[in-house]
């Protein structure tokens, strides 16, 4: 068991644990769940797509050692998919059985409301915890030890999902009409909600987070992820193609390349047994860090002045 | 109560970061845990709780940077403050004590600055400042005693005790109602009435002709430090400023332009318009977005079946399943962008396809003499590029409202069904043509609505060439709109009314 608090001391012990765990962070984002673990708030993360956002509630379970329990959010994702449902198939297949022992119950009844009578003394036996299918929100506050919730991509789903999690986000508790309110375990979650901005999440939802938002790496943290990620990469081709991806950034593109894509570019160049970035190289890779022909067809003509800046720096 | 926390959040606001009481406890707690000491941390923590979209953060960077430099400037300002003392590697420390122990807080006497200012005392007759006076150099030694209140003060050297003065003083005077930036020396002169200045200045002027070199010397020291104070007060003012009326010079801006007719607004403030639209569309948008239901695909309602199967002894064969029903508004706008209606028919615009998200299917025609359909322009371009080249393309020529009628129908009357509500923008000046109020009955016998809104004043209606009498009569609701205000009213009846 990792000795949660001590990791969560400071802001740098945090960053070094996170670094221990490949994941190399700004200062901002040790702060981030510093705070959250202090303070117990979730947090909220946008910023582009591929910085690493999901990878940071990820790499935070394996830190802590706790359980992650991951909700991804989708068009039409409600509260039978999110929080519990009633195993229906059970209740109903347990009143077809007990139908004989129901006879048995109410036999000598007398008129309908003696029979009604009698079967309230049995109280709600159908919607008990026993028929209770509890789905990622309800599972993460039953946790006794504390877990990592992540809400991934919270922007796909509806704004009523959104005000659905205002209750578990700022209580850490859901409440269950037939049962009453399931309040979380000692340690309560740590919730990490990651939104790619497709939408404007509301304020009320925002107001009970942290907000956190990931911008690309500068280059020095970039070369440092991609030492951490791809360590058998030459120190002299990680700042080429670390500058390279810079580079593009700049472009007017459809879609930048983000971190991930160059981890993968990195790999690529490693299984091509690279030394120093050449443009047919270059030219030959682009569709691994560029995912819209568009995009490859206007950097193409650039690779050379590119590659050539980026080897005379 | 944490004041500096709280006069932060003020600016925070008054930059248009909107922040929220309970953000405001978080932020207690974050700086309660966070602490003043070290200035990075407490930027970023605070950063992760008060500023909430990447727009905000930018601009929480520079309030962050502006704000505790301000006390930082200020600590650094005393009359006897060396440079050399606060070094490069000080200033972080330095201004996170500075927030800490800010002019404005009578509670905590700052320990840092104090004992500084004490060091740099004893140095005083190196200082720069004193040697490039021109008064008579009287020499270091003995000084009388200050008789007024304000110079006693002054010549107390305590940094907290004149701020305290000099707030207890802008409360007198009601600084926090300052308005706008010419109201700066005003403000920065009762100041300084309110302190005793005349009394002051008084003694200054009496403790100059003293014959005694002590007082003479005072005389000079008092004048020297009345001029530090109204430096501090002019930046006290000016923080004032700051915090409290920048917004509202905006916000009285924002009000007047919406209530401005909207072929008067200048262009400079287009962009200010446009913020407006999209906040304006921004509210709508949530008011309504809770009506737009998804439609749940094959997902059986068991709840709902049981209960309907009840009645068959539990058998289940009646299926219920979980569908619902959307209803988002059909919108056809058709905008006139002839010279006299093009600035409204900008706005419309703009303001119909910032709806996107509660208003997917807007299409949108432009005419002037003939009409044509401009939905694929929009879906390319940005709003605003679209709406340039609209206004380009279709803008030229004279108006016939009857020839676009016709255009309408012959292009896509057999579209147009009964969820379909009809936008017409425009004066109705049909230049004594064939108005085609028939082809309009056709539309209108059709559709759901017909919304003709007219950006002239109800008065000039039906005079000269305006036919809107005859169009008004196959409309089913015909309104004035000529600003933002109006356009807001119509629209949201519009989106009250898809339900």
């Amino acid at each position: 068991m990792a000795d949660i608090s001590s990791i969560a001391e400071s802001v740098d012990s945090l960053q070094q644990h996170l670094e221990k765990h490949n994941y190399i962070c700004s200062n901002q984002i040790a702060t981030a769940v510093y705070l959250a673990f202090h303070l117990h708030k979730p947090i909220l993360i946008e910023g582009p797509p591929g910085v690493g956002k999901t990878e940071l509630a990820k790499t935070t379970s394996e830190m802590f050692e706790l359980p992650l329990i991951r909700l991804q959010c989708y068009e039409g994702l409600d509260e039978s998919k999110a929080i519990y449902e009633w195993k229906y198939g059970k209740q109903l297949l347990y009143t077809q059985v007990l139908k004989e022992a129901l006879d048995e119950v109410l036999a000598g009844a007398k008129g309908f409301a003696q029979s009604v009578q009698r079967l309230h003394e049995f109280g709600d036996i159908f919607f008990s915890e026993e028929f209770l299918e509890p789905r990622p929100l309800l599972k993460a506050l039953n946790e006794e030890q504390g877990c990592i919730l992540l809400i991934d991509e919270i922007d796909k789903s509806d704004h009523e999902f959104e005000s659905l999690l205002l209750e578990i986000l700022s209580d850490y508790q859901v409440s269950i009409p037939e049962i009453g309110t399931v309040k979380a375990a000692q340690e309560p979650p740590m919730v990490f909600l990651t939104s790619n901005n497709t939408r404007e999440i509301s304020d009320a939802l925002k107001r009970r987070c942290l907000h956190l938002y990931i911008p690309f790496p500068d280059v020095e943290l970039e070369r440092r992820i991609i030492h951490a990620r791809v360590p058998e990469v030459p120190p002299e081709l990680q700042r080429q193609l670390v500058s390279f991806i810079h580079e593009l950034r700049d472009l007017d593109l459809k879609k930048v390349p983000a971190i991930s894509e160059t981890i993968d570019w990195a790999r690529t160049l490693m299984l091509l047994h690279t030394e120093t970035l050449e443009p047919q190289l270059v030219r030959d890779t682009l569709n691994v860090i560029l995912k819209f022909q568009e995009d490859i067809e206007n950097v193409d003509g650039e690779i050379n002045a590119l590659t050539a800046k980026i080897r005379k720096a | 109560m944490d004041r500096t926390l709280t006069n932060f959040i003020r600016a925070l606001r008054t930059a248009d970061v909107r922040i929220s009481t309970a953000e405001t406890l978080d932020a207690m707690n974050t700086v309660e845990l966070v602490g003043y000491r070290d200035r990075e941390f407490l930027k970023h923590s605070l950063s992760l709780v008060l500023p909430k979209t990447a727009d905000e953060k930018e601009t929480f960077d520079s309030c962050f940077d502006q704000f505790f430099r301000f006390e930082d400037v200020s600590s650094q300002q005393n009359p006897e403050h060396e440079g050399s003392d606060t070094g490069d590697d000080q200033a972080g420390g330095d201004s996170g004590e500075g927030g800490g122990s800010g002019d404005r807080q009578p509670g905590q006497p700052p320990t840092g600055t104090n004992s500084g200012k004490k060091k740099s005392k004893a140095k005083k007759p190196n200082n720069n400042l004193y040697e490039e006076e021109e008064e008579e150099d009287l020499g270091p030694g003995d000084m009388a005693e200050a008789a007024s209140a304000l110079g006693q003060l002054l010549m107390k050297n305590s940094m907290v005790d004149l701020s305290m003065e000099m707030a207890k003083a802008g409360e007198e005077v009601g600084v926090r109602d300052i308005q706008i930036f010419t109201q700066k020396g005003l403000y920065t002169r009762r100041i300084m009435d309110a302190m005793g200045l005349a009394e002051l200045n008084g003694e200054i002027g009496q403790l100059r002709q003293h014959p005694q070199i002590p007082s003479r010397r005072l005389g000079q020291e008092l004048k020297r430090r009345r001029d530090f104070l109204r430096e501090q007060v002019r930046d006290y003012v000016e923080r004032q400023f700051l915090l409290n009326a920048d917004v509202s010079g905006k916000k009285l801006r924002e009000e007047l332009l919406r209530k401005v007719k909207l072929s008067n607004v200048e262009h400079r403030n287009f962009r200010l318009i446009q913020e407006i639209v999209y906040k304006m569309a921004k509210k709508l948008t949530t008011m309504h977005s809770r009506r737009k239901k998804v439609y749940k695909r094959g997902q059986l309602n068991v709840p709902r079946t049981l209960r309907h199967n009840m009645a068959f002894d539990g058998a289940i064969f009646d299926l219920h399943w979980k569908s619902v029903k959307i209803d988002r508004p059909k919108v056809f706008a058709i905008c006139d962008v002839s010279g006299s209606v093009a600035s409204y028919a900008r706005f419309m615009l703009m303001f119909l396809y910032s709806l996107e998200e509660v208003m997917p299917k807007v299409r949108s025609f432009a005419f002037s003499s003939d009409l044509a359909e401009v939905t694929s322009l929009f879906q390319r371009d940005k709003i605003e590029d679209a709406i340039a080249k609209v206004l380009r393309d279709y803008s030229g020529g004279s108006t016939d409202y009857g020839q676009a009628l016709l255009d309408f129908k012959n292009l896509c009357l057999d579209d147009v069904d009964n969820r379909t509500t009809i936008i017409i923008l425009g004066d109705a000046r049909n230049n004594y043509g064939d108005p085609h109020a028939e082809v309009l009955k056709e539309i209108y016998d059709r559709s759901k609505r017909v919304i003709w809104l007219n950006p002239e004043a109800r008065l000039s209606w039906n005079t000269g060439d305006s036919e809107m009498r005859r169009y008004q009569a196959y409309s089913h609701q015909v309104d004035e709109c000529n600003s933002l205000m109006h356009l807001e009213r119509v629209v949201g009846n519009l989106l009250r009314q898809v339900t």
